[in-house]
């Protein structure tokens, strides 16, 4: 040893990190986006570039979409993906949103809602999100039993997500539906359907072969020769070496703090026996 | 004087024209000239004084000369370790720093010094969650902690080598270098970082969490063939025989033996990586339990708590020989036929930075899970036992020396943890990076705190960092 130092944070104050700096206040960060030059929040950097480049799953849907229902009367469907980012400045109306990350779902269910929500037809504007004025007390209750109805503040309009859209909470909904339909009025169960958590098989295809690797058939450091080798070990296996296929990566994913105590957390549905990207392939 | 002379190649200077000519054997007795250059110290000799002698022009031509000559040769980046201090012979010859006209005017205008302390916070910087990017705020924070990552780019040795800079990973890390050891308190944004990886690895493009083994070895990669200019992965890249920063401090050698169980052949082969994936109990994949000492020893002196799976009881098992069944036999090119074999993996070669990566994952058909097991897992590890030179010794019936303290060579210091909470589908990334000799600190996004050894050695562990203590030339 070479003697001692003393540390300014010797007595660590829980809220303070190394700097001496509070928690959590670095919410207003922004940066300009490479490609498109505009400037953008940095916690939503990320969703925004996927967008921007046009990658990620949501965004060839959200091409297709527009293409197929540029003949459609319904053209909110389209619009709604697009205003997800308007959308979510409602989390700031009175919701408990913690630290710098994200709502708590990031696999946002807003790409297969339309496989199981029915839209009532007309009635309500381009834009997105339902106008409830427009809407007679039947319409009101059909949309509300399918949907989760939150009049948004910012833009007055109801929200078209569906019954567990975790932008707004089940205390909010019931809320707006006393507000529409009256003091008896309840929230409809939620769907006992798995659709909204889960994939379908050809998102799964589509991740299967984004996580191929690229690259040569020789051998690289990044085909991680230990983590193949390990993975072949057992009983019933063929030689390891000669399958040159790569096979899918076998992960942990995190990306957003974890939220201890979020009222919006709902019992997840057992997640479907779908091929996912945590099966063998051999 | 007169025995070292015929050894020296020396050009005659002909002082009226400073013209030079070669002469390789015994300089011509005077008056043929008056002057000689040795070539290789720059040195003068005067047939007159019959001697050598100084003078400070021809000095400061000389220097100058050498240093330029040197980076000529310096193409190649080469490991800067803290042993190297002379000729290698290839790479920067050393030379002492010295200020130029401009530099000391700078210096002169801008008297303000930072002085590094040990409760200094240069280095340590946090990094703004970009929605669902912790997993790769983890690993730029051990990259930034790998010492001689930070030696290389804050030595400026980067050269780039890319079609444009601005599409390059390496001056990107480069950039990330100084951010980090800028001084700034405020969290850095790595906006343009994941910009770039999402460009150079299309796979993990896309909003979503992500695994963050997955993001390193991808960094990697990416990293490595930006170092030689390939921009799109085309250029067959021989992982054998690249000399890049990301070779020279990451890849090993995994040594494979497939023994024949009739004719005893073995057959090698060695293939390269950048970590080692380890199986842990508690999956469904059989795992090998191990009585605490029951070699005899106590490896890497780990505390041998009954029932707690220690980083070497994996390594053990990771480097046991495997008795391949009856339904995976093996073409035996010494038999000419298929048969029973046993197959054993061991490191031929240690990389300066070992990464070590725990299979967390459950991945049988109908189970998906995460593995929560506590491995514990040293701040010092000896790998000699996990050698392919420990395993020859041990068939030659050589025998197995305990640890020996003399012999440095494959002793590593842990440096980063990085540590998964969550589910498979969903959790948060955080790591404990070693800073200065024995200081801890978490870094959890935008968020720096110190951390205790035990905090680190506590923590669930999901991948782990550790840097060769000694470092040798080739």
């Amino acid at each position: 040893g070479c003697g001692y130092f003393f540390l300014d944070d010797t007595d660590p104050d829980p809220g303070v990190d190394i700097f001496g700096q509070v928690y959590n206040q670095w919410k207003n960060k922004e940066c300009v986006c490479p490609n498109c030059s505009r400037s953008i929040a940095a916690s939503r950097f990320a969703p925004h570039l996927e967008k921007c480049l046009g990658m990620g799953r949501n965004s060839s849907r959200i091409a297709n979409r527009r293409i197929a229902s540029s003949n459609n009367m319904n053209k909110s469907e389209s619009d709604q993906e697009d205003n997800d980012d308007i959308n979510d400045n409602d989390w700031s109306y009175g919701s408990e949103k913690k630290g710098s990350g994200n709502p708590n779902s990031p696999r946002r269910s807003k790409s297969l809602k339309h496989k199981n929500g029915k839209r009532p037809g007309g009635g309500y504007s381009s834009s997105s999100g339902i106008s409830y004025e427009t809407l007679g007390p039947e319409e009101l209750r059909s949309v509300l039993t399918t949907q989760c109805g939150v009049i948004s503040e910012h833009t007055k309009k109801m929200c078209t997500r569906s019954l567990r859209c975790p932008q707004h909470t089940d205390e909010q909904r019931r809320s707006v539906r006393v507000y529409l339909l009256g003091p008896s009025a309840s929230l409809p169960e939620a769907e006992g359907s798995v659709e909204n958590e889960g994939f379908d098989v050809s998102e799964s295809q589509a991740i299967m072969s984004r996580l191929q690797w690229d690259g040569s058939s020789d051998i690289s450091p990044s085909d991680s020769a230990s983590s193949k080798a390990s993975k072949n070990w057992g009983t019933n296996n063929s030689e390891s070496r000669k399958t040159k296929k790569k096979k899918p990566h076998l992960s942990l994913v995190g990306g957003t703090p974890v939220l201890s105590s979020s009222k919006k957390k709902k019992p997840k549905p057992p997640a479907p026996p779908t091929p996912s990207i945590y099966d063998d392939i051999n | 004087m007169e025995d070292r002379l015929p050894r020296l190649a020396f050009s005659l200077l002909d002082l009226n024209s400073l013209s030079f000519s070669l002469s390789l054997s015994l300089p011509p007795s005077p008056p043929f000239c008056f002057a000689a250059i040795d070539l290789l110290y720059g040195g003068i000799y005067c047939f007159v004084c019959q001697d050598y002698i100084y003078d400070k022009d021809m000095e400061q031509i000389a220097k100058e000369e050498q240093r330029k000559a040197w980076k000529l040769q310096a193409f190649t980046p080469t490991v800067v370790s803290h042993y190297q201090c002379t000729m290698t012979g290839i790479g920067e010859k050393y030379s002492t720093w010295e200020p130029t006209k401009r530099e000391l005017e700078l210096l002169r205008h801008n008297p303000k010094r930072r002085k590094i302390t040990t409760n200094c916070t240069i280095g340590l910087r946090g990094l703004i969650n970009l929605g669902n990017t912790c997993f790769m705020n983890c690993i730029v924070q051990a990259l930034t902690h790998t010492p001689l990552l930070r030696d290389f780019f804050l030595s400026d040795r980067h050269k780039c080598e890319m079609q444009s800079p601005s599409s390059c990973l390496v001056c990107e890390m480069s950039t990330l270098f100084q951010e980090f050891y800028s001084g700034h308190r405020s969290p850095h944004i790595p906006y343009r970082l994941l910009h770039l990886v999402w460009t150079h690895a299309r796979h993990l493009a896309g909003y979503e969490q992500q695994d963050a083994h997955e993001f390193l070895i991808a960094a990697l990669d990416v990293l490595h063939r930006h170092c030689k200019g390939d921009d799109n992965g085309k250029k067959a890249n021989n992982p054998n025989h690249c000399n890049c920063i990301i070779d020279q401090i990451f890849t090993g050698g995994l040594q494979s033996d497939v023994t024949c169980q009739v004719c005893h052949g073995v057959s090698t082969t060695i293939d390269p990586f950048w970590d080692i994936s380890l199986d842990l109990p508690g999956s469904s994949t059989p795992f090998w339990p191990l009585s605490p000492g029951s070699d005899g020893s106590v490896v890497n002196g780990e505390s041998h708590v009954s029932g707690t799976t220690t980083l070497t009881d994996c390594l053990r098992r990771f480097t046991r020989p495997e008795h391949l069944g009856s339904s995976a036999k093996i073409k035996c090119s010494g038999c000419h036929r298929y048969q029973e074999s046993t197959k054993q993996l061991t490191m031929k070669k240690l990389p300066i930075v070992a990464c070590f990566h725990l299979k967390r994952f459950e991945h049988s058909a109908k189970l998906r899970r995460k593995i929560t097991t506590y491995v514990s897992f040293p701040l010092e590890l000896d790998m000699t036992p996990f050698m392919a030179s420990s395993k020859e010794s041990r068939m030659n019936g050589q025998y197995q020396q305990p640890t020996d303290s003399l012999n440095n060579d494959n002793k590593y210091s842990l440096f980063a943890v990085v540590n998964h909470q969550g589910t498979l589908e969903s959790g948060h990334y955080t790591s404990f990076i070693r800073q200065h000799k024995d200081q801890w600190f978490k870094c959890d996004d935008a968020i720096i705190t110190k951390a205790s050894i035990k905090d680190v050695l506590d923590s669930e562990g999901y991948l782990l960092f550790y840097h060769k203590q000694f470092l040798e030339y080739e």
